[in-house]
């Protein structure tokens, strides 16, 4: 298969089972918003190394919040809910209790599971809070001494699937980039998927384990690095005239959301210079969700 | 003339145990015949003297204050619809006075003893009384605070003191004297109370609990009254209070002496944290004092509503609960506070009052000298007492309700490891022989020949106590009043009084005196005969 | 929908608990015709009083002068009750749910101790909206209580969450004992609003006379009023809430207590 001149690799991605939480934060601005939302995704690219994955997902116009204050939707992606708790509270309590002018909503009401988050955060007022109940729904004000701190009892999680994701194996760095580049910039805009690294983009896609050393989680994926190609003990995974790899990786909400991103996104980065799309995977193996290249692109 | 046929009788102060036989009843009383007349066939139904309450809150100033207190129990409270034979009246936890004597009848209870009586609202007691259909009633009237009385005994002079408190006790109309922590309602005047039985009470150098304790025991014994002095100890209700009742039990010896919702002052540990029930020890000493009867005050879970003489344990009561408190002084004489409560199976605390009641019931040897009372409404209302007697009869039953209790609980108590249950003959003692013996009143508790014509039924078939739910026939002084859950008749009750004798020449030792501490006019202050219902004078000696 | 019509003012004080979607939901014509209602201490029919149309629906109208009707949708859980015309005395009063709409006025005691639902009267409620019977711990434990016009003394007193909205004036003691909630005066409060409050929110949209126990603690547009001007805002209720248009006064109370409610007190920008 081939889409504007670059192979599509008869490959699939394998995804796994997570669990997802949706933080709506609002501000006096977008930009404090987006300061506020970028402090709190930020050191979440995967959940080995950062006990969570987290992105923005979308800018809300101040219509579309609950204080109709301009705001930012915000996933995090964790193993179980539970532990998504804990980095809610953490990353709300330093990170968005902590910017000036924030508010705090849950993005997951029908939520199947619940945590608490300003039920926890709550304590902060030191016995000076007070809550507040409306439709339903109960509210947390924490006195601050910049005013008030508005922030939701409970938030709701859902599960969820993460890493979704394709490879670009391009001829040098600055084709293999502006596809990634293109990529991301498509995907990020689709609602209900975050790209947990930086930009979008994973310069050092890993593979599970270690060959040389004994205790190593993860370790660079020796098939798929153009300097080791010929080297004794690699097999290379690389076709002819590929001198750069970058992955694109997603975390979504559902199935048809990841689908939808990984779709949009190879198209966006079939451009002159790469070589292949291809994924990554356990054989299939490891995670429950598969996404076979050929198949989303024959939709 | 009625006669009851075919019923299992138990006539426990007559040695009948279950036995098949007729009840003959005549003029309001039990006769060896009757011809003519209606007959119950009793078959299948036992048959028991009518229930005696020795402690219960009914009627008076303070129960009304009380009533006021709670309109949202009422707006929640059985209702008693108006007919031709039966008045208006809601039930809950403090019931109105005509509900109050349909629901003690719709019960098989046909006498009860108001415990607690201010003589100066004396007036008000006797016309609430009045009002209470069908039950015969008693009164004790609260002289332990009293500080005409005190007075004399800081001075010494017992005899004087002797007369006026039979003075005092015909003033009131009343039928029993009460002591009510003894020297803490003189303290709570000043704020404070009277912990400790052998320390002077407030404003006296002389007078201790005890010295109260001992002395009107001591007056009632020599004016011969029916009934002991019936007391509700110092220190009620604090962990560790076992050994405040076990002291008074000393204080009392050689003393006739009735104790006051026993469960309440059974108590170990040194706080709230640390509560246990002692109900056991208790026992064992109460075993051995074969001159002390008592009343069980056993605790049910669900709403009640405290209502005492004992101002300061109230107070202590309202700081813990945080909410309504009334408080009421009544001069010279005693006090009143009233706290609602909710006893509530989660709570450790009331977890060991439940059992501490059952385990005294249980412990107690001698059926005639424990008695079933809820001390009514401060433990429970009067009209769940069927509850209690389940509980007494069936140990499964017992065990099921144990399960509901928090596991830290079991460690502070011994019921789990009681297995007694107690037999119908049990309960028609603890309910109706034991109670009316201990009053005095031999026409009460029993169905000899001469007795009053007080009478139960209930189904044979129902056992463990599930019986006693449901009365199949009351019958009082001769008249069917219920019958199969109807209320049929409703007869206006007597009210036993004594007049133990006094010098008529007291008064003017009193006279003087009264006026210069009290609001109101002396010869305003004794009850005159016309307010009680059907009075009828007891004998002393 | 049933459609009761109320003949002529009943000379005594009507009541009729009967007066509910969870009654009358099942009933057939000729069973909502019987159904009792007690004039005085009279048991009466419903068709004694009222011209009845329809049957077995959670949908009630009740046309007429019901001024002297007490305890219309007492306890109710669902369904909707209209009245064209006033009502009296415990309208909605333990309502769990459903809605209520009065196109007129309605007496004292307007959804007492209510634990849910909605009741929007257009016209002027009386006193005890909301508030808790005497002796009662709480008054409403929840629901949205709207009035248009003005209502007297009491208006949630002891209440526990929900909120009211009085759009005419408030009289004595508005937020008595409150314990939790919002009550939201637009129209100004006569005096001691706010009286022994614990806690809970009371929001004036004009200068009011506060107790001396009510202390100054800031002025500013806190985030979480947005939410009720949303929330009002579909309801027809205006709340102002941008720093553009004003601030409020924050008044924290009752210390005679001491409470820890408030007293949000409307500053328009420039006064």
């Amino acid at each position: 298969m081939q889409r504007g001149g670059v192979r599509i690799g008869d490959s699939f991605a394998e995804a796994f089972d997570m669990r997802a939480s949706r933080a709506v934060i609002t501000a006096r601005s977008r930009s404090w918003a987006l300061t506020a939302a970028q402090a709190m995704t930020g050191f979440a690219t995967s959940v080995i190394g950062c006990k969570v994955e987290a992105g923005i997902e979308a800018e809300l116009a101040p219509e579309g919040t609950p204080d109709g204050r301009p705001g930012v939707s915000v996933l995090m992606f964790g193993f179980d809910a539970e532990g998504l708790g804990k980095r809610l509270l953490e990353r709300v309590g330093q990170t968005i209790l902590t910017c000036p002018t924030t508010a705090c909503f849950d993005g997951l009401p029908q939520g199947g599971e619940r945590v608490a988050v300003g039920g926890l955060l709550r304590h902060f007022g030191d016995r000076y809070q007070s809550s507040k109940r409306l439709d339903g729904r109960r509210y947390w004000r924490i006195p601050v001494m910049e005013g008030e701190f508005l922030v939701e009892e409970s938030f709701g999680v859902q599960k969820a699937i993460g890493g979704g994701n394709f490879l670009i194996l391009a001829e040098d760095q600055d084709a293999a980039l502006g596809a990634a580049e293109a990529a991301a910039g498509v995907m990020r805009g689709i609602g209900g998927v975050v790209l947990p690294f930086p930009g979008g983009i994973v310069r050092s896609g890993s593979k599970v384990g270690a060959r040389n050393y004994k205790k190593m989680t993860a370790s660079t994926n020796d098939a798929y690095c153009p300097t080791l190609r010929g080297r004794t003990g690699v097999t290379t995974a690389l076709p002819e005239g590929v001198n750069s790899v970058l992955e694109i990786v997603v975390d979504g909400l559902d199935r048809g959301a990841i689908e939808k991103a990984l779709r949009l996104g190879i198209e966006a980065a079939c451009r002159p210079g790469v070589v292949e799309i291809t994924a990554g995977n356990y054989g299939g193996k490891l995670g429950k969700h598969l996404f076979h290249l050929h198949a989303l692109l024959s939709e | 003339m009625l006669r009851i046929t075919g019923g299992k009788v138990h006539d426990p102060a007559n040695g009948i145990d279950g036995v098949v036989r007729d009840v003959c009843i005549a003029d309001g009383r039990i006769v060896a015949r009757a011809e003519g007349g209606r007959t119950i066939d009793a078959s299948g139904m036992v048959v028991l003297p009518g229930g005696v309450d020795i402690h219960t809150h009914v009627a008076g100033a303070a129960l009304n204050f009380a009533r006021g207190m709670t309109p949202e129990n009422f707006r929640r409270a059985v209702p008693f619809l108006r007919t031709p034979e039966r008045r208006a009246g809601l039930g809950g936890i403090t019931p109105t006075t005509f509900a109050t004597g349909y629901l003690y009848a719709g019960m098989g209870w046909t006498t009860v003893n108001e415990a607690a009586v201010p003589i100066l609202s004396a007036r008000h007691t006797h016309e609430e009384l009045r009002d209470i259909p069908i039950v015969d009633k008693t009164t004790c009237v609260l002289m332990a605070n009293n500080e005409i009385v005190l007075d004399l005994l800081e001075a010494g002079e017992l005899e004087r003191a002797k007369h006026v408190v039979a003075w005092l006790i015909w003033a009131a109309k009343a039928y029993g004297v009460k002591a009510v922590n003894p020297g803490g309602i003189v303290a709570w005047k000043w704020g404070r109370n009277a912990n400790t039985l052998s320390a002077p009470v407030e404003g006296y150098s002389k007078v201790t609990p005890a010295t109260i304790i001992s002395s009107l025991a001591g007056i009632i014994d020599e004016l011969r009254l029916p009934h002991p002095l019936h007391i509700h100890g110092n220190n009620l209700g604090v962990p560790g209070n076992v050994s405040t009742t076990i002291e008074t039990m000393k204080v009392l010896e050689g003393r006739r002496a009735h104790l006051a919702h026993l469960q309440f002052h059974a108590y170990g540990g040194d706080d709230w944290g640390s509560m246990r029930s002692e109900a056991a020890a208790l026992a064992e000493q109460f075993n051995a004092r074969k001159d002390l009867t008592a009343d069980a005050g056993a605790v049910l879970f669900g709403d009640a509503l405290t209502i005492t003489a004992d101002g300061p344990w109230q107070h202590l009561l309202y700081q813990l609960t945080g909410r309504k408190w009334g408080n009421v002084d009544v001069e010279n004489e005693t006090g009143c506070g009233i706290v609602p409560y909710v006893y509530k199976g989660s709570s450790l605390v009331n977890a060991v009052q439940w059992a501490a009641g059952l385990e005294l019931l249980l412990l107690v040897e001698d059926p005639w000298r424990i008695f079933l009372t809820t001390d009514h409404p401060n433990g429970g209302c009067f009209w769940r007492y069927p509850e209690l007697i389940r509980l007494l009869m069936s140990a499964d039953h017992r065990r099921e309700c144990l399960k509901q209790l928090p596991a830290k609980a079991l460690k502070r108590i011994v019921l789990p490891e009681l297995d007694r249950q107690y037999t119908r003959s049990e309960i028609a003692i603890i309910t109706s022989a034991g109670p009316a013996r201990a009053l005095g009143l031999p026409q009460k508790g029993h169905l000899g020949v001469g007795a009053d014509a007080d009478v139960a039924l209930y189904d044979e078939g129902r056992d463990g106590g599930l019986e006693f739910a449901y009365p199949r026939y009351v019958i009082k002084g001769g008249e069917i009043v219920v019958e199969e859950g109807e209320i049929r008749a409703v007869s206006e009750g007597r009210e036993f009084i004594v007049r133990p004798s006094f010098d008529e020449q007291i008064e003017e030792y009193l006279r003087p005196l009264f006026q210069k501490v009290y609001t109101m006019s002396f010869d305003n202050y004794p009850v005159e005969m016309e307010r009680l219902a059907r009075p009828d004078v007891q004998a002393c000696g | 929908m049933i459609t009761l019509t109320l003949r002529e003012q009943p000379p005594v004080p009507l009541e009729a608990e009967a007066l509910s979607p969870d009654v009358m939901a099942a009933l057939a014509h000729d069973a909502i015709r019987a159904l009792p209602v007690y004039l005085g201490k009279r048991q009466q029919r419903v068709d004694d009083l009222f011209e009845v149309a329809g049957e077995a629906s959670d949908e009630l109208e009740i046309r007429g002068d019901a001024a002297k009707v007490k305890w219309i949708g007492r306890g109710m859980t669902r369904g909707r009750i209209s009245i064209v015309g006033n009502a009296g005395m415990h309208l909605g009063a333990y309502m769990k749910g459903g809605t209520i709409e009065v196109s007129g006025n309605v007496s004292d005691w307007l959804g007492a101790e209510m634990s849910g639902g909605f009741i929007r009267v257009r016209g002027n409620a009386g006193g005890q909206v909301g508030a808790a019977y005497r002796g009662s711990l709480s008054g409403m434990q929840d629901g949205t209580i709207l009035i248009g016009g003005s209502a007297g003394l009491e208006v949630g007193m002891r209440m526990k969450r929900g909120t009211i909205v009085v759009g005419g004036l408030a009289r004595d003691f508005a937020g008595l004992q409150m314990k939790g909630g919002t009550i939201v005066l637009r129209g100004g409060a006569e005096l001691r609003t706010g009286a022994w409050m614990v806690r809970g929110t009371i929001v004036s949209l004009t200068p009011i006379r506060l107790l001396p126990t009510f202390s100054y603690a800031s002025t500013y547009n806190p985030t979480f009023l947005r939410l009720y001007a949303r929330h009002l805002g579909t309801l027809g209720f205006a709340i102002p809430h941008e720093d553009r248009e004003g601030a409020y006064r924050r008044y924290t109370g009752d210390s005679a207590v001491p409470g820890k409610g408030e007293i949000l007190v409307w500053k328009p920008a420039g006064a």
